[in-house]
């Protein structure tokens, strides 16, 4: 048993990680079966993690947030920092929302419990889940400080040798909306972390290992040489790229961004990026790093499965108080408005050395999100996100695809569904004529919504979009994607990023951003351009003046 | 010759891509029989007609002794998958032509950035939007635009050539009046047309899947409408007077008209009759909680049946990109037997990762050409069935009864470049990972599909069938820790029993979306009674006598705001509010064998009314399928085999021929048990006997 080394063949560690891997899916399973929010559910906001004794990550569920579960280790280790291994015991199970901590946002709690195997502390187990409610201006992009933002709940104890701590438990409760649903969603998460260890527990019994630590370290020595392999491939060198977004009124932001490759080690360095604003699109680090080797496994090494190997060839650096390593008390509740940005702002700069890797910049990056509260007409109250997605970059060898969001993967629910719980109206939800990125291979095409409030009274409106002014880029010669637009039936337009009142009947119309085109449009075949036109994809205007193709 | 007074012999028969399969049962005469024969892709009726005269004929019977045909196909699906349908138009709500399109809006893999999508069914130019809307409590914002219907219509089919046309308008699954009036104006310009209403195919809530499956129907329609009326009328040729039935995929039969009028009700009738085939052992067996495993060439399937009745879902995805990758398909809302279906079989291949170094099994399969490297047909990579050979749980000289002989020396020399060249694994080594990496990956997608119900695989039992099932049940079940596996007689045709005792059925479905206080009771026993007279009419023109009916009702329920809804059973099909406490607590009951736990005070809705209608299924005395041979030969093994197991090193084992063990035989492990089609492994520990069905029933340690 403790020669590991000699058992460890490619055939049991492929054995073995796959076991490791579903007791994740299993774990996550657990989740989406108690939780009692939709959100977990419905928008897949969450992910489970498995550690060794260290907090480093073993493996993770398939389809969770990537994001999430690069940044779960890291704060497990935040624990380990503030409980030493030796202090923990069965039944105890950590939590924080701290931003910096964590995952760069009040919403999202962080839970981790102890994986014990004969008696000893193995391992960790954890997951992270976006909660209903967190207090403050939930949904806001527009706060000037954290403190307007919600509660913050240091790393500390959610229970202790299985029992709840009730302290901490009230703390929160009372300063949340819907405290039922968030308390229902911890549980949920606490069941996820138990399913978890547990698994993990019967598989070393089923495998008769003692501890983790052998197998975890063959497991990263595995991912760290696939993305090592992956990285020696592309050639070396240093390529930088920048990129603009709307930032908030005034204040545009820019993303500077330089990545070099040297042998089999990749550096991602943010240098010359703006500095942190008083409003809520900061990204914390932890953020701005998950945010930056994500991309890069996609582009390089998409199919060998993720662990803490997977990014250890790849460091991430940001000066301090920019908009990317901000230190608090800053504003981060939209942070997401910046973080999706990164992986356009690295594609830009591989596609200088891996061209055939990478794809445009992309329309739902970042997420546009209009959330509609008040009471309907039967007096019921009610709060709906509405979920919908610009269109992605053009790839290499295709187009991109239509509303469809990357780097996140959060999707859209039905509209008859939608109607049923929120009185509006959606006239239209049908994809944008020339909003893709005009290519040889075109953007994928961002969405077109009009809604009508159907109350008498007033209701509120939470905006959180960015790319009203920079659209997103095509690559190679490829076009601009179509920007963002919200107007109201007048004509006007609200703030991009705030909460506002409309009136009961108003009309809305929200114009979701195409992806960035690929290459000289002037190159792509012209059956192609037949077919968008006769489709209806692009207008004959944009065949006849970009294109030079007529019927 | 006379015919006999009342046709009492029926006949299965499956047509798959490959191969169509027959069964025959006749209880007048105690006689089971089956046949396999290629099928005719061209014209598949040709198959059909030639495997039924030829079955007919071994069992010495003529068509007019026939009382019913069974038929399930893969036509559905392969034309979904090929994309050889009809070219469909579409006329669907002003604002929402891109609904089909749009989709989900999510990525089925999230690394990999050139996912391909699932083509589109009707590209946009054939889908056209009509000025009408219906708003979700069922108000008229817009009335229909009659004139817009009938120039869309004409557009769709002179200008377009449609030949078939799908009406998906939102908000139809409760109030469909506007699709209705649609399909009338449609039907008056072209009385022949094929129209779906998604109203009628799959009257649901949301929009993106409801019309999805009404396009899906529209455009399988008018293939399948001309197949089945070929079936029917070349049957008549013969002198066939009985009735034709329709396997769905729920595991039902039905008539030819609701399979002409909704065929995509059949997309999955082919392994429907895998998993009515378990009910059927689990029912002679009675065994309460079994796992049905069926393993072939490319796949392996399994469907848990609870109490003797297979697990259902509502909905299937269809056509996938990549087979075994959820979400990768064309979401359908229908009724099907809910199985997994994972990318393991006797064909997968295994190969070393370029980037980890580590061993791969499937998905990649060597299909049946190549075919394995032991086939000699070609084939150089080594797959599961290479390396169970040389693991020596099957034997070369005895594949397919000894139909086809397998050559062991390739195999080692696919081995040895393939892997050992690769890892330093030896050539056993190295075939007996590829069987613990097939079982282990089998295991945790059942695991999986067990622990998203929230059950444990140690309450169940093993049916294990299909070519490659028997070889692997045994390991399986280990790794599930499993403790009992029951293989029924003529593994390799035993899915096909499924279609002779498949009962007539259908499942109806009605909308209506309130909170449970303040249903309206009337709507809600209207909506019943609706359904309840159909599915009567339903199953009695399918033969089925009205007072050995039954229906069970069901409402798809949630909390309100949550996304997701659960079946509920409903006490009867006359409710009213005194019936409230006891569909709150069927509610709360179902709520927490699934999520654990219930929020009690949060309010409850209801969104869908189903009702399962079914009459009673057929049975088979499996006796009659054991070869007039059986039992001649002499109790005790006929050979001997050195078979290599994990962790025990090569065991001897002995070799016992199927059908010379007598009902009550016992064998004890590790021993091999050969029939024609499959190879049943016993491993050391286990034990085994055989039941009073002729089932080989194995006891693990």
């Amino acid at each position: 048993m403790s020669d590991m080394a000699h058992d460890l063949d490619p055939v049991t560690l492929e054995i073995y990680w796959n076991r490791l891997i579903s007791a994740a899916d299993e774990a996550a399973t657990g989740l989406l079966r108690t939780a009692f929010s939709t959100i977990v559910r419905e928008s897949n906001d969450f992910a489970t993690v498995l550690m060794d004794r260290n907090g480093d990550s073993i493996s993770e569920n398939t389809g969770g947030l990537a994001s999430f579960s690069c940044i779960l280790p890291r704060t497990t280790k935040e624990f380990l920092r503030r409980v030493p291994a030796e202090a923990w015991r069965p039944g105890d199970v950590m939590v924080t929302n701290d931003p910096w901590l964590a995952t760069g946002h009040l919403p999202d709690f962080t839970v981790v419990t102890g994986i014990f195997h004969r008696g000893r502390l193995v391992g960790f187990s954890g997951s992270i889940a976006h909660s209903p409610d967190v207090g403050g201006a939930l949904w806001a992009a527009d706060c000037r400080d954290i403190f307007e933002e919600g509660i913050r709940i240091p790393p500390g104890h959610l229970l202790r040798d299985g029992q709840w701590n009730a302290q901490m438990l009230d703390i929160l409760l009372g300063n949340v909306r819907v405290p039922r649903q968030v308390q229902g969603d911890l549980q949920a998460q606490v069941v996820a972390a138990e399913v978890g260890a547990r698994r993990v527990a019967e598989f070393l019994e089923d495998a008769g290992l003692a501890d983790l630590q052998a197998l975890s370290a063959a497991l990263h020595e595995r991912a760290d040489r696939a993305m090592r392999r992956a990285i020696t491939a592309m050639p070396d060198g240093s390529w930088a790229a920048e990129i603009a977004a709307d930032g908030f009124d005034e204040k545009h932001t820019r993303i500077a961004c330089r990545v070099t490759v040297q042998g089999e080690t990749m550096a991602i360095d943010y240098a010359g990026t703006s500095p942190q604003i008083d409003r809520g699109i900061n990204c914390v680090m932890n953020y701005t790093h998950a945010y930056s080797v994500y991309p890069v496994k996609c582009a390089l090494d998409p199919f060998t499965p993720r662990n803490e190997g997977s990014y250890q060839a790849i460091s991430v650096t940001a000066p301090e108080r920019s908009i990317l390593n901000p230190v608090y008390p800053a504003p981060v509740s939209a942070r997401q408005l910046t973080g999706h940005l990164l992986a356009g702002a690295i594609y830009k700069a591989l596609a200088q050395a891996i061209p055939e890797k990478v794809i445009a910049e992309c329309g739902g990056a970042p997420t546009m999100r209009a959330l509609f509260s008040g009471t309907g007409r039967d007096g019921a109250s009610f709060s709906q996100v509405l979920f919908a997605s610009g269109g992605m970059g053009a790839c290499p060898h295709k187009d991109g695809m239509s509303a469809t969001a990357f780097p996140t993967n959060v999707g859209a629910g039905s509209i008859e569904a939608y109607e049923s719980v929120a009185p509006i109206i959606v006239w239209t939800k049908r994809l944008r004529m020339d909003s893709g990125g005009v290519g040889a291979h075109r953007g994928g095409l961002g969405q077109e919504i009009e809604l009508e409030v159907d109350t008498p009274d007033p209701v509120r409106l939470s905006l959180i979009s960015d790319r009203h002014d920079n659209p997103a880029g095509g690559l190679l010669g490829g076009g601009p994607g179509g920007p963002a637009r919200i107007t109201f039936r007048d004509g006007t337009r609200p703030h991009p990023k705030s909460r506002t009142t409309v009136p009961g009947g108003e009309r809305v119309t929200l114009l979701y951003a195409g992806g960035g085109g690929y290459g000289d449009p002037k190159a792509r075949p012209r059956e192609a351009v037949l077919h968008d036109l006769r489709h209806g994809y692009i207008s004959a205007a944009t065949a006849r003046d970009v294109y030079g193709v007529e019927e | 010759m006379f015919p006999n007074a009342t046709p009492t012999a029926r006949v299965g028969v499956d047509v798959g891509g490959t191969f169509t399969d027959l069964v025959l049962h006749d209880p007048a005469r105690n006689l089971v029989r089956t046949g396999k024969l290629l099928t005719t892709p061209e014209d598949p009726s040709e198959a059909i007609l030639a495997g039924i005269a030829r079955i007919l004929r071994e069992a010495g019977l003529r068509p007019e002794d026939v009382h019913s045909v069974i038929h399930g196909t893969t036509l559905v699906t392969n034309t979904i998958i090929e994309r050889t349908g009809a070219r469909v138009g579409l006329l669907t709500t002003d604002g929402f032509r891109d609904t089909i399109e749009i989709g989900r809006e999510t990525r089925y893999d999230l690394y990999d950035l050139f996912l391909e999508t699932p083509a589109l069914l009707v590209p946009r130019a054939l889908r056209l939007e009509i000025p009408e809307r219906i708003a979700a409590d069922g108000r008229v914002l817009k009335p229909l635009d009659e004139a817009a219907v009938a120039a869309a219509a004409r557009q769709l089919v002179e200008a377009e050539g449609a030949e078939a046309i799908a009406v998906g308008f939102l908000h139809s699954y409760h109030a469909p009046l506007h699709e209705v009036r649609a399909g009338e104006i449609i039907r008056g310009l072209y009385p022949g047309l094929p129209i779906s209403l998604s109203a009628e195919v799959a009257p649901e809530i949301r929009e993106f899947e409801r019309i999805s499956t009404a396009c899906a129907n529209a455009y399988v329609q008018p293939l399948m409408a001309r197949y089945l009326d070929r079936v029917r009328s070349s049957l008549a040729a013969t002198g066939f007077r009985g009735q034709l039935y329709i396997m769905l995929s729920g595991g039902g039969i039905t008539t030819l008209r609701e399979a002409k009028d909704f065929p995509i009700r059949l997309i999955e009738s082919g392994p429907a009759a895998g998993a009515m085939a378990a009910a059927f052992i689990a029912r002679l067996a009675g065994l309460d909680h079994v796992v049905s495993f069926d393993m072939g060439g490319t796949t392996a399937k399994m469907c848990l049946v609870d109490h003797q009745e297979p697990n259902h879902k509502f909905e299937f995805e269809a056509g996938r990109v990549r087979r075994f990758q959820r979400g990768s398909g064309l979401p359908l809302k229908v009724s099907v037997v809910d199985m997994i279906e994972i990318g393991a079989g006797g064909g997968s291949l295994a190969r070393i990762d370029p980037g980890s170094g580590l061993m791969k099994v499937g998905p990649r399969s060597a299909g049946a050409r190549p075919g394995p490297v032991c086939y000699g047909r070609g084939g150089t990579e080594p797959a599961v069935t290479d390396a169970d050979l040389l693991l020596g749980r099957l034997d070369p000289a005895y594949f397919l009864g000894g139909e086809m002989a397998l050559d062991l020396a390739p195999v080692r020399e696919a081995f040895a470049t393939r892997i050992t060249a690769e890892t330093g694994i030896g050539v056993e080594g190295a075939a007996l990972g590829v069987q613990r990496i097939v079982d282990e990956t089998m295991a945790s997608a059942t695991r999986m599909h067990l622990a998203e119900k929230g059950k444990d695989p140690r309450r169940y039992t093993m049916v294990a069938f299909g070519g490659a099932g028997p070889v692997h049940a045994w390991n399986l079940a280990r790794l599930l820790k499993i403790g009992r596996v029951v293989v029924p007689l003529g593994a390799g045709v035993a899915s096909a029993l499924g279609f002779l005792v498949a009962p007539p059925a259908t499942d109806m479905v009605r909308s209506y979306v309130a909170r449970l206080e303040a249903l309206d009771w009337a709507r809600v026993n209207a909506l019943l009674a609706g359904m309840r007279a159909e599915g009567e009419a339903l199953l009695t023109e399918a033969g089925a006598a009205p007072d050995r009916i039954t229906y069970r009702p069901v409402a798809e329920m949630r909390h309100v705001g949550q996304g997701f809804e659960i079946p509920v059973p409903l006490p009867g099909l006359t409710l009213s509010a005194a019936d409230l406490p006891a569909i709150r607590s069927a509610f709360f009951a179902a709520y927490r064998a699934r999520f654990e736990r219930v929020v009690e005070e949060s309010p409850i809705e209801a969104l869908s009314w189903r009702l399962a209608c079914a009459a009673p299924g057929g049975s088979i005395d499996l006796a009659g399928a054991v070869p007039a041979e059986a039992g001649a030969a002499p109790p005790g093994p006929r050979a001997h085999r050195r078979v290599l197991f994990e962790g025990a090193g090569w065991l001897d084992c002995p070799v016992h021929d199927r059908y010379a063990l007598p009902v009550g035989a016992r064998l004890t492990g590790p021993a091999l048990v050969e029939e024609r089609e499959s190879t049943c492994v016993i491993g050391p520990g286990a034990t085994a006997e055989v039941d009073a069905w002729r089932n080989l029933v194995i006891t693990l340690a």
